[in-house]
Formats: C-alpha cells, sequence, structure tokens
C-alpha cells in the first residue's frame, strides 16, 4: 500500500491527523512534508519542502517519488486570518496550486484537501442549507476566504484535468471544541463580545473528533468532489454567547466593519472587517452529501461542541461546582 | 394537577391488578405519566431564574459582588428564560416562541377576532402547502394562520411560514421570524422543510401583495412565477387554499414613500394613517375583524415530479389556487357588514 504525505503538521488538524495515522497505520505508512518537523515520538519520515518557494512543485515530485506516495492529506491552510496576507496567498493559493501539479504528475491516486464552509459566503440570499453544488461566492474582499477559494477553484480543475487522480475536498465547519486554538475560540474568550445589532445568525462548531472522523472515512473511501463535513446542528450565535456567559453588545453594521477594520491595521483587532458578515449571516452546510458518500454523521451539536470548549477552557465552572457566591 | 400526578408511579402496580377496567385505567396512568413527564421537563427546563431575580440577588449581595462574571451569568440567566438552549436546524425556539404567544393570542382572540372557517381542510399528517392572499404591510396574517391551525385543527399543527426576503433579512425581524419558526422564502428550503412532512405556508404574491395600496385591496396580485406550484409539484405535497380577510385594514397604505425605504434596503415604505406620523405607535395595527378561511386541498401527486418542468402545468395550477383564494375573499367580502364588527 502506498504512503500518505501530509502537509501543514503544525495545524490543529494536521497534528491530530499525524498522530491518529500512526496510530492506525504505523509510523511507515505516513510521510511528513512541512517546514515544521514533526514530533520525534511519532518516528515518522519528515521531507522538508516550503510549499511557497517557486520551485516547490519540482521538489514535492521528487518526494512523492521518492517516498512512493500513493495519497496526499493537504492540510497546509490558515485557520486565523494573517496580517501577512501575501505570505498567506502564496501558501494557500500557489502552494496547492504547486502541490496539485506535483501529484498528478507523481501518479498519485488521491488527494485529500481541507477547506472551510466559509467559501460559500455569508450572504442573507443563501438558502439555509448550503450543499456542495451550490457557487462558492465569499466575499471576495476578505483575502482570508479569496486564497481558499482559488485553492478549491485549482483542486476542481486538476480534478477535471486528471480524472485518475481523485481530488476530494472537505469543507469543515469552524472547528470549535478541547484543543482549539483560532480567531474563533479566541472571540469566546473575551468578556465582551460585539455582536451585530439586530442579527442573530446560526453558527455551525465542529467538535474536532468530528473532524478527525471524516477526514479518516474520507482518507479511506477517496469519494472525491467537495463534501460538507459539519455539525449534526446548528445554535444561533447569540445563544452560543450566553451559553459561554458573555455579554454580547450590540454594533450597528455599518460602524462594526469599520471598527473592525480599524482595530484589526492597529494589531488590537482578532480578525479584519470582511469577517463582519459571517456574524450577520448564517452559512450552514448541509451534511448529508457526506452521510450518503462517506457513511459520515456527526456524533456532536454545534452545541456539545461548545459545551466541550468551555468544560476544558473553564474547567472549574464546567465541573458543576457551586457558582460564586451572589 | 400535581396532586394526581405525584401519586402514579405508586398507582400504576396496584390498578393493574384491578379486573374489569385495566384498559382504561392504564390508559389514564400513561396519560398521567406524560403529563408527569411534561411537568418535569418543563421544572427543569424553567428553573433558570429572570432577569429581575437575577438583578435583585446580585443587588442583595452589594456592591462586592457586581463583577463582570456575575453580570454575564445574570444575562445568560435571563435569556435562557425566555429563550431554548436548543433550537432546530433552521433556528425555531419553542420556548421563545411559547413566551411571545399571550401576545400574539391577544391579537387573534381580542383584537382582531379571527374568525376561522374549514381548518380541517388542513391534512392531519403528512406535508402540505398552505397558500394564502398577503396583505397588512407586516406578517401578521401569516402568524394569524398559524394560530388559526393550532386552535381549530385536531392535530394542532404547526405551519412553518415561508417569508419574504424583505422580512427575512431585515434587522431585527429577522431573528424573530425564524425564532418563531418561519423560514426565508426559497425553493430549497421549502423543498427540505416538505420532504420532512411539516406543513408550510406561502404567500405567493409576495411584496406586491403585503404592500398594495388601499385602494387595491382584496384583489390578488400576480402570483409570482408559479414557485409554490413547482415546490408541490416535486415533493407531492397537496395545495391548500386559504384567504385572508381583515388584515388588509390593519395598515391602510394610502400612498407610498419608496424613496425613504431606499437607503435601507427596503422594496417599500407605506404611509398610512397612523404611520409615521405617530412614530412608534404607527406600527399599533388597527383593529379589524379578522377571517381566515380555508379551502378543499388540491392534490398535485398524479402530476408526478416532473410536471414541475411543463410551465403550462405550473401555470395552470397557479391560476386555479389563485382563483379559489379570489372566490374565498370574495364570498367573505360579499357577507361582510362592517370592516371592524365583521
Amino acid at each position: 500500500m502506498g504512503r500518505i504525505a501530509v502537509t501543514g503538521i503544525g495545524s490543529f488538524l494536521g497534528s491530530r491527523l499525524l498522530r491518529k495515522l500512526v496510530e492506525l497505520r504505523g509510523s511507515q505508512a505516513v510521510v511528513a512534508v512541512d517546514i515544521a518537523t514533526p514530533p520525534p515520538a511519532l518516528a515518522v519520515a519528515h521531507r522538508e519542502v516550503d510549499l511557497t518557494e517557486p520551485a516547490s512543485d519540482q521538489h514535492l515530485l521528487d518526494v512523492f517519488r521518492q517516498e512512493g506516495v500513493e495519497t496526499v492529506l493537504h492540510l497546509a491552510f490558515f485557520t486565523n486570518p494573517r496580517r501577512d496576507s501575501s505570505y498567506a496567498h502564496e501558501l494557500e493559493s500557489i502552494g496547492s496550486l504547486n502541490l496539485l501539479a506535483a501529484a498528478a504528475a507523481a501518479g498519485v491516486r488521491h488527494v485529500l484537501m481541507r477547506s472551510f464552509t466559509a467559501v460559500y459566503g455569508a450572504r442573507g440570499q443563501n438558502p439555509n442549507f448550503l450543499t456542495e453544488e451550490l457557487p462558492l461566492s465569499p466575499n471576495l474582499g476578505l483575502s482570508w476566504v479569496r486564497d481558499k477559494l482559488e485553492a478549491e477553484q485549482h483542486a476542481a480543475a486538476f480534478a477535471r484535468r486528471y480524472p485518475e487522480m481523485k481530488v476530494t475536498v472537505l469543507r469543515f465547519a469552524p472547528l470549535f471544541g478541547p484543543g482549539v486554538h483560532t480567531f474563533y475560540t479566541v472571540i469566546f474568550d473575551h468578556r465582551v463580545v460585539p455582536v451585530l445589532m439586530g442579527f442573530d445568525p446560526l453558527i455551525q462548531l465542529l467538535h474536532p473528533d468530528d473532524a478527525l472522523a471524516a477526514s479518516l472515512l474520507a482518507l479511506d473511501q477517496a469519494p472525491g468532489g467537495a463534501l460538507n463535513v459539519v455539525p449534526s446542528r446548528p445554535i444561533p450565535l447569540v445563544s452560543a454567547l450566553h451559553l459561554a456567559q458573555k455579554i454580547p453588545v450590540a454594533v450597528p453594521h455599518p460602524l462594526a466593519q469599520l471598527s473592525a477594520d480599524l482595530l484589526w491595521s492597529t494589531g488590537l483587532g482578532d480578525a479584519p472587517g470582511g469577517f463582519v458578515d459571517y456574524a450577520r449571516y448564517s452559512f450552514v452546510a448541509d451534511g448529508e452529501k457526506a452521510r450518503r458518500a462517506l457513511g459520515f454523521a456527526a456524533r456532536h451539536s454545534s452545541r456539545d461542541a461548545l459545551s466541550a470548549y468551555l468544560a476544558y477552557r473553564y474547567p472549574r465552572v464546567s465541573a458543576g461546582q457551586p457558582e460564586v457566591a451572589v | 394537577m400535581s396532586e394526581s400526578a405525584k401519586v402514579v408511579p405508586l398507582g400504576r402496580p396496584r390498578r393493574a391488578r384491578q379486573g374489569p377496567d385495566t384498559d382504561d385505567a392504564e390508559a389514564r396512568v400513561r396519560e398521567l405519566e406524560q403529563e408527569l413527564a411534561r411537568l418535569r421537563a418543563e421544572l427543569e427546563g424553567g428553573a433558570r431564574e429572570g432577569l429581575m431575580v437575577a438583578l435583585a440577588r446580585l443587588l442583595q449581595a452589594g456592591p462586592g459582588a457586581l463583577s463582570w462574571e456575575n453580570l454575564a451569568r445574570a444575562w445568560s440567566a435571563s435569556y435562557f428564560s425566555w429563550h431554548s438552549e436548543d433550537v432546530d436546524d433552521f433556528g425555531y425556539d419553542k420556548k421563545f416562541t411559547k413566551t411571545i404567544l399571550p401576545l400574539f393570542e391577544f391579537l387573534y382572540t381580542m383584537w382582531w377576532r379571527v374568525e376561522a372557517l374549514d381548518v380541517e381542510h388542513v391534512p392531519a399528517e403528512g406535508p402540505a402547502l398552505i397558500v394564502a392572499n398577503h396583505s397588512g404591510v407586516l406578517p401578521w396574517d401569516g402568524v394569524m394562520i398559524n394560530l388559526a391551525i393550532r386552535h381549530h385543527h385536531p392535530a394542532r399543527r404547526e405551519c412553518r411560514m415561508l417569508a419574504l426576503d424583505m422580512f427575512a433579512l431585515l434587522p431585527f425581524l429577522a431573528p424573530l421570524l425564524a425564532q418563531t419558526g418561519a423560514v426565508r422564502a426559497s425553493q430549497e428550503n421549502g423543498e427540505r422543510l416538505l420532504r420532512r412532512g411539516e406543513l408550510v405556508g406561502v404567500f405567493p404574491e409576495g411584496v406586491k401583495g403585503v404592500g398594495k395600496p388601499f385602494k387595491h385591496r382584496y384583489r390578488l396580485a400576480r402570483f409570482g412565477r408559479g414557485g409554490f406550484v413547482r415546490l408541490a409539484l416535486r415533493t407531492g405535497a397537496p395545495l391548500v387554499p386559504c384567504a385572508v380577510v381583515g388584515a388588509e385594514e390593519v395598515h391602510p397604505v394610502i400612498a407610498n414613500a419608496n424613496w425613504v425605504g431606499k437607503p435601507f434596503g427596503l422594496p417599500y415604505w407605506p404611509l398610512t394613517p397612523t404611520f409615521p406620523w405617530l412614530g412608534p405607535l404607527g406600527v399599533i395595527p388597527l383593529p379589524s375583524k379578522w377571517s381566515i378561511d380555508f379551502a378543499d386541498p388540491t392534490p398535485v401527486d398524479d402530476y408526478g415530479p416532473d410536471g414541475a418542468d411543463d410551465p403550462i402545468l405550473v401555470n395552470r395550477l397557479t391560476q386555479e389556487v389563485r382563483s379559489t383564494i379570489q372566490r374565498l375573499i370574495d364570498g367573505r367580502l360579499a357577507r361582510r357588514r362592517s370592516v371592524w364588527f365583521g
């Protein structure tokens, strides 16, 4: 059986999956392809490749051929928005292009790429459940999501051009749970959280265990195409904030975008103003296709994921201890 | 109620051993047990205290207790005293709906004195599409149709209303609609609800109906492009025509000043005898007398899902439903003596 190359091993999902794959298939079956070094305890082969370097496709091709790679697990994507957006663009859009080109040339059987349900875009006109065949129309002013969209477009183009290579794209809902630290969870760490006045979108929070289970199923079955990986049930944003005992403060929408951009550019904010849309309208994705294609059904709802995160983040409060004497 | 509920667990084995009316008694026990379970669930769900109690506790504990943490806890407690922690996947919050139900009930029974006729035409189970005329500037007619079915239909079904974009995307109204069970009108959403076997309500006139000037009252506007018929054909859900009379008079639109609404993304800005002249009081609807009539359902399953691709068939069914509703309305209007007293 061919080996699995994993990129993005420094990410939360990457490190968890690398560990899981070593556990399931042995360290011989896995090659870490990353500028980051895998934990020595895992004893996996490490090939240092920088996806942002111009000749990375040739380099990757050599690696894939030498290591006998049959499956590529491409997880080198930033969950958090970055201030140096040009680096993110080189890694995510151009890096994915190079990786796909190398995989196709090396005769790789299956490329499994991570993506985000945010690529659908948060729009008022969205149906309540976004299905995979809908066109992707995110806010292109937001470089974070534009890079993800471009990576998806490259993946779709390669899938068309090289039918013998399966390309599976997993669109994960925002991860939320024990061990997750993203700008999304950081928002839930503040005491006072701004929300948009008059809006309360449904959000999806995906428990890491479900993300892991779906990834492993997709690795086994190589279904090809895009699949949403979502929790069993969404939760209203304001409800989620109150469950976390945060104080939501309503901000008028035009002001929110402006102040978020201002805070972001001064280094204080968690995310640029382009993300305001995601607090305004729902971008709830439908998990039915993954159920049919992979037999994957999330075991956790968004509320479960939130509770699990809160229990991990605030163990004292969640352990059912008496609340602070009032 | 609570006393009889308390004896249930003990009473059961004794009653089961008795002879002739065992079945009767057992049914009663089951009934009481269900009641007990319901009460328990209610007690647990309602155990959170309201904002006032939480604030009173805070004040009682003195200024030392006024921390962000305690404030957030009090706020959270008050929020969940009238919101559910678990909503359905369209955002329908049953607890919130129950909280504001008294207001709707007041409007239904006292303010508009709604008279519902032939509600039993609504199928007791399975998917069905209620098609109604739209009027009254604000989507009150949807709420009242829902209540009419809950009050008078033997199955007490809930009807999921498909709301126009202008309502479903409007700040403040959008979350309110979602929490009370309405869903943004789209083919995908409607199909999903009907495939689940839900009762769904649509207003095919859309914006043209709800914001029409007073002089055009009770004349149905064009029924969109037959999207609701295609929805019914694809899912096999029967169409139930429904006529609402009385809603046209709650906000008589004398003129439109649409240029006012444009910067806010509103398709129209109505001028009524009370709005905007009386400010917030202007949104209080006038107390006309309402009636809601349901017609025999039109079955569509004979045509099969392919019928949705036949524009001639779609248009024919659309016109059929439209004329049924217009007939119901005209019949009501002919019998109506007064706008306020029916």
